[in-house]
């Protein structure tokens, strides 16, 4: 792999955001995500090349620790703040078709509720995996979704739940998107559901962390 | 078993600087990890300074209640709370109704921060609002105690819908028997609290009413942030679960 590819990597993985950030320690003073990915485009690295052979593989080795339990909230964080430092050199090339993600996921919490912690690491890992994501925010009804779902043709909708109570609005969202386009695929996520409830919904995916997100977009996309 | 004739209705308002916050307690409970830069400046700049005047407020309201196997009626209400929780009050002939509040400002705070890309600063005020919650109703539970002690009374643990088998949806029934707006406090269709670091409960009340202090083996929540921290420490109970 390329070495400022890889540094990229591991910048992103540790948190690295820039030349300033002080964290983690051990790589004070030198250059983070930010100055990295700038040079890798001024040498001709493409923002696709960046996205794939850098941000890719730091957050997927953040999303498989989070998942072991070996870092936690704040450490994903971090490795987010990098990524998006990054981001923002690449994002003029995305915009442009330049660049290519792997596809669109939509996500948002479910009507009724306003818990967006676990959302917004979904999001956040997702992102950093190659996906452009499209955040609906908190207590989003099932015609939003469909709305956003039908501007993006074979986007991927992601429902949040935090409460026993508005896990039953999840429900009442994925048969309102079936419905509208029984192709769709959706998977839900949140502390009170469980497969045997996404199977019972008719939900496509369940996944108990955001890596697992990543895992059921990456097997859509291939 | 009698009843003794207490104020019915408290209500307490308290400054964020007499809950004597242990900020590293914030970090720990954030399970910062080893290395990370230290947030202690920028909290206390949020205590002492941003949140200094945050609206924290809760009280309780006392009414006659009556416990069978998995269930408790208070006032025509009947709660289903599972028989881990019902078990509590089985001695208790009166129920302290509570809701607690941090105020709206903490949630403003850490969603203006998330907003504005300080990802680990607005997860960091989203967890001291929870402290901050935890902490004024230690201490109305404590001034409650301490007023049913002088009567001959004493009080089990808080609990609240949404733990162990109680359904969160019972809150409707639990908001039914407060004030309208009590602590200026509301609950959505769904059973969301507003403001959003808000707690809500009862407390049993008895002349046999026992407070147990360790509860955490009877509830399943695995995101607790307080969770078998009381195992560990139990010297620190008061600071560490939230079924205090």
């Amino acid at each position: 792999m390329n070495e400022i590819l890889e540094q990229i990597a591991i910048c992103v993985e540790s948190g690295k955001i820039n030349n300033a950030s002080p964290f983690p320690p051990q790589m004070k003073g030198q250059d983070g995500a930010d100055e990295l990915t700038k040079q890798a485009l001024d040498s001709g690295i493409t923002a696709g090349e960046i996205l794939q052979g850098g941000l890719m593989i730091g957050m997927e080795k953040v999303g498989v620790k989070f998942r072991e339990n070996k870092v936690f909230v704040p450490q994903v964080l971090m490795s987010a703040k990098a990524m998006s430092a990054a981001m923002e050199h690449l994002k003029p090339f995305f915009a442009s078709g330049e660049a290519e993600r792997k596809g669109i996921f939509i996500i948002g919490t479910v009507e009724g509720d306003l818990h967006d912690i676990g959302k917004n690491l979904v999001a956040m890992m997702v992102e950093g995996n190659g996906y452009e994501v499209i955040d609906l925010g908190t207590d989003v009804k099932a015609e939003k979704f469909i709305e956003e779902a039908e501007k993006h043709p074979g986007s991927v909708i992601g429902l949040s739940a935090l409460l026993t109570t508005t896990m039953n609005n999840m429900e009442k969202i994925v048969k309102a998107i079936k419905d509208n386009d029984a192709s769709r695929k959706v998977c839900i996520g949140g502390a009170p559901v469980n497969d045997e409830f996404c199977q019972r919904i008719g939900a496509d995916s369940y996944n108990p962390d955001p890596q697992g997100v990543v895992e059921f977009l990456n097997s859509q996309a291939s | 078993m009698g009843n003794v004739n207490l104020s019915n209705t408290r209500h307490f308002k308290f400054h964020i600087e007499e809950l004597n916050i242990s900020i590293e307690n914030i970090e720990k409970l954030a399970r910062m990890g080893e290395g990370m830069p230290s947030y202690i400046e920028f909290l206390n700049k949020e205590i002492n300074s941003t949140l200094l005047d945050a609206s924290i407020e809760g009280g309780y309201i006392i009414l006659d209640s009556d416990s069978k196997n998995d269930r408790i009626e208070v006032e025509g209400q009947v709660f289903q709370m599972g028989e881990a929780i019902a078990k509590h009050y089985t001695n208790c002939s009166q129920l302290a109704v509570f809701v607690c509040t941090a105020g709206p400002e903490v949630s403003k705070r850490s969603m203006e921060l998330s907003q504005n890309g300080d990802l680990i600063e607005g997860f960091l005020v989203d967890i001291l609002g929870s402290v901050i919650v935890e902490k004024a109703m230690d201490r109305i539970q404590k001034t409650l105690q301490e007023e049913l002690l002088k009567n001959g009374l004493k009080a089990t643990n808080r609990y609240s819908p949404g733990y162990v088998d109680w359904n969160v949806g019972e809150q409707q029934k639990l908001f039914s028997l407060l004030p309208n707006q009590f602590c200026n406090v509301s609950l959505s269709e769904s059973s969301l609290m507003s403001p959003s670091k808000s707690v809500s409960g009862i407390i049993g009340i008895g002349k046999n009413a026992k407070y147990k202090h360790h509860v955490c083996n009877d509830c399943s929540s695995a995101n607790c942030i307080y969770r078998n921290k009381r195992i560990k420490d139990p010297k620190n109970a008061e600071n560490n679960c939230s079924f205090q």
